[in-house]
């Protein structure tokens, strides 16, 4: 405290000339104050700042009559939020936007493989031809990084298209909220934000776009709840696993009447277990490490109004693709890079491919999976959706089987189910390995861009480093313990 | 492949121990942290707070008073205290000890930092209150001089931790709060809890679950030799003789006028008990709404003054959303519970 106190000298309110005090008694009077005043002081200033502007607010702002408006809004909230109705509605308004997601990227997925996959690459091997291009450069850019670009781009984008403005209209409608409030109680049991039920929703669709949607909860311990937690939300880059898996291995255990049912109850299974940890996780990180962080719950519930349907479907529609198209370019096209150099770099007699498949086998088969699914998780952890097609790719190339696939290097996806089941019986697959791979699926570490992501937003390399970990060991750990109670139970 | 058994006994022997090293507070990890912490230095600084205390206290430390607060044998005493006369922070007097200037000096600035250190985890963090102490009790060890200073200029100087302790100033400066215990105000006398002392933690920890916070308005209905029966805030509540000491309060008409108005008395609901169309007007928000929760609340327009109606109620129970200033906001009951209001009857639009 060296402050240099000047002041005028005299001019007392009361009148009169006074010789000014002194900088140490100004300080002497200051301290005693201090003591005089108390604690709460701070907070009784602010509390009156707000109160006077709330006052003076009140006094300077008209608000016109909106009463009908108003009294809509009330109706509608009253049913949206009631006990009878709140739960159904909500249940049934997502599974039209899930089923509107589903249905409708079939199609434009397919056209896209067709144009990117089917057309593009032989198109491009033509061209490297009359190019002259060595084989090695063209398998490397062609068949290992534009494939798996364009893999990417064909699988993502049309559900990203569709289930991102379907949910932007139902937020800018102002629904969303009334989600939040709706489950508020449940997430509340758990340590976390009514609000992480709609980053979990988005999850469901991508991850990343998951993460990015926890900033709309503003407590800082439930925001990083809901970021840790969202890889929990069996994203759409991993749904086509788990209904392929699902339906070769346990819709083929029951009669094809059943196959269908099964193999969906199966997939919606792992969804829900995926919920149930997400839940479990929470609690766990609210009651250790996440014990310190400042938790303050608020939930606005805005007006609702007509959502600008035009203008919500083109800006969410070019959001997707160009971030559909940067993690493509980005994250997928190194990733096929090495998916395809692995594959053709030969050390002696074997690729690097089937060394490090070997290496990784023990470790596989001990968890109930193997060498080459999890070679394929390691080299697939930028993309979900290349898993399936490298585990293929991998599997041509260690099993040597042949008549299947498209040459080294080249991720490619069985024409038939009968052609899979062949592939992966070669492999050495077995029930047990489907179960496994299904739940490692779910619980595994998230995707890079999810990774990048995390990072982007919470500015922190520690929580990023456990968003990534924590759900790879919860993996190891579950598989593990499946693998062996399995192999008890079914007695080797 | 290995024997399935085995690698399944194998394995849950791997959870069990990782369970063992990681387990909160009672894990390995946890001990060797905590023993970490109990070296000479940290036994000094925790035998000048002990006898600092007793001191303001007008009592004097022992031998045996020290032995008992820092878990010591009496002989480890003994030498600790011979460690610090040689170091010249206490000195003795026939059997009791007194803290040296040099000793003081050194007992405040742990002091200083143990409740700035609370002041902090109170206002910007989330730790509740239960928590408090202890992480202080660790820290204080560790902090630098400067390191107190720039945590007091971050903090805004607070002159009180949250138990209404006062917090030395740079130089060891500080004004005790002057209570006198609950038992001891006259009856139906309304006075202001100044300072819940926060040890023994378990006694504590009872005092906090009943909601009982310096700032609060109480006042004394009757006091036997088994149970002091009060108002607090507009809810009865009962305490036995014990617990009840460890709560210091002062008559409102003593208080300074600076302290803050005196609370108004009608204070006997809290926006909880609205239910569902019903309205009513801010009249306070409780200090156990601290830190960035109270400004976040007061940013949503929730401040005395503000006329608030229960408008929807989830269907899961809580939260429940209410109509403030035109907007509409959810708050769960725990921070319903944390605004003071007064019922007013149904608006004419």
């Amino acid at each position: 405290m060296n402050a240099e106190l000047t002041f005028p000298a005299g001019r007392q309110p009361g009148g009169g000339e006074r010789v000014a005090p002194s900088a140490e008694a100004i300080l002497d009077t200051a301290r005693r104050l201090r003591w005089e005043v108390g604690g709460d002081f701070h907070q009784t200033l602010m509390e009156a700042i707000y109160t006077d502007a709330a006052t003076i607010a009140d006094r300077a702002v008209t608000r016109p009559g909106e009463k009908p408006r108003f009294d809509l809004d009330r109706t509608i909230d009253r049913v949206v939020t009631s006990r009878i109705w709140g739960f159904p509605l909500m249940i049934l308004l997502f599974a039209v936007v899930f089923w509107i997601t589903i249905t409708g990227a079939n199609v434009p997925s397919r056209l896209l493989a067709d144009l990117l996959i089917g057309q593009g690459v032989p198109f491009l091997h033509g061209l490297a031809d009359t190019l002259r291009l060595p084989l090695w450069l063209s398998g490397l850019l062609i068949d290992g990084m534009y494939l798996a670009t364009a893999w990417v781009v064909s699988v993502m984008l049309p559900p990203m298209a569709i289930f991102f403005p379907l949910f932007t209209l139902l937020e800018d409608f102002g629904y969303l909220p009334r989600v939040a409030f709706n489950l508020d109680n449940l997430y509340k049991k758990a340590g976390a934000h009514g609000k992480q039920s709609l980053s979990m929703m988005m999850g469901f669709g991508c991850n990343a776009a998951g993460v990015v949607a926890t900033r709309i909860i503003d407590s800082p311990r439930e925001r990083l709840i809901a970021i840790i937690t969202n890889n929990f939300a069996l994203c759409n880059g991993r749904w086509p696993t788990q209904i392929l898996i699902a339906s070769l291995f346990i819709g083929g255990m029951v009669s094809a009447r059943w196959a269908g049912l099964i193999s969906a109850l199966a997939v919606v299974g792992i969804a829900l277990l995926g919920v149930l940890l997400s839940f479990l996780v929470s609690l766990s990180l609210s009651r250790t490490v996440l014990k310190g962080q400042v938790s303050t719950f608020s939930l606005e519930l805005p007006p609702y109004r007509p959502p600008r349907f035009w203008q919500t479907i083109y800006t969410s529609v070019i959001d997707r693709t160009i971030m559909v198209l940067w993690r493509a370019i980005v994250f997928a096209m190194p990733a096929g890079a090495v998916i395809w150099l692995i594959a053709n770099i030969h050390l002696g007699d074997l690729t690097l491919a089937q060394h490090l498949v070997s290496l990784l086998n023990p470790v596989g088969l001990l968890i109930g999976l193997n060498g080459v699914i999890l070679l394929a998780y390691i080299v697939a952890i930028p993309a979900n959706e290349i898993v399936i097609p490298t585990v293929l790719m991998l599997t041509v190339l260690t099993t040597g089987v042949t008549g299947q696939g498209a040459g080294a290097g080249v991720m490619f996806e069985a024409n038939s189910a009968a052609d899979m089941m062949t592939l992966f019986r070669a492999g050495g697959w077995t029930l047990l390995t489907a179960v496994n791979l299904m739940l490692f699926s779910l619980i595994h570490n998230p995707c890079s861009t999810t990774i990048f992501t995390i990072f982007k937003e919470t500015g922190s390399r520690k929580w990023t480093i456990i968003a990534a970990l924590l759900p790879l060991l919860m993996g190891f750990t579950v598989t593990f313990f499946v693998a062996q109670i399995w192999r008890l139970l079914a007695g080797g | 492949m290995p024997d399935p058994l085995l690698a399944l006994s194998l394995g849950l022997l791997l959870l069990a121990a990782l369970l063992v090293i990681i387990w909160p507070k009672q894990g390995l990890l946890a001990r060797w942290q905590a023993s970490q912490h109990n070296n000479e230095r940290v036994r000094i600084e925790d035998a000048l707070k002990h006898i600092h205390k007793y001191e303001m206290r007008g009592q004097r430390a022992t031998l045996e008073s020290l032995a008992g607060a820092l878990q010591l044998s009496t002989e480890a005493a003994a030498q600790l205290l011979g460690r610090m006369q040689a170091l010249g922070l206490v000195e003795a007097s026939s059997d009791s000890y007194r803290l040296t200037a040099e000793g003081r000096d050194a007992a405040l600035h742990i002091i200083r930092a143990h409740r700035l250190w609370e002041r902090y985890l109170a206002d910007q963090t989330g730790y509740r209150e239960q928590e408090w102490h202890e992480q202080a009790e660790r820290l204080e060890h560790n902090l630098q001089p400067e390191q107190v200073d720039a945590l007091a200029l971050q903090l805004g100087n607070p002159t009180h931790d949250p138990h209404g302790d006062p917090i030395p100033d740079a130089e060891g400066n500080f004004v005790y709060h002057g209570g006198r215990p609950l038992p001891a105000l006259p009856l139906n006398t309304r006075a202001r809890i100044v300072h819940i002392e926060d040890e023994p933690e378990t006694i504590y920890a009872q005092l906090a679950a009943q909601g009982l916070y310096p700032g609060m308005t109480v006042q004394v209905l009757d006091v036997s030799p088994t149970r002091v029966r009060f108002w607090a805030n507009g809810n009865e509540q009962i305490l036995a003789p014990l617990l009840a000491a460890n709560v210091s309060v002062i008559p409102e008409r003593d208080l300074v006028q600076a302290n803050g108005a005196p609370r108004s008395s009608q204070t006997a609901e809290t926006l909880a008990t609205l239910r569902l169309g019903e309205q009513g007007r801010i009249v306070a928000i409780s200090p156990r709404c601290r830190g960035v929760e109270r400004r976040r609340m007061m940013d949503l327009g929730f401040v005395p003054g503000s006329v608030v109606a229960a408008e929807l109620i989830s269907p899961g129970g809580d939260p429940t959303a209410y109509r403030v200033r035109g907007a509409m906001i959810a708050l769960r009951r725990e921070q319903a519970q944390l605004i003071d209001i007064q019922r007013v009857a149904e608006m004419t639009v």
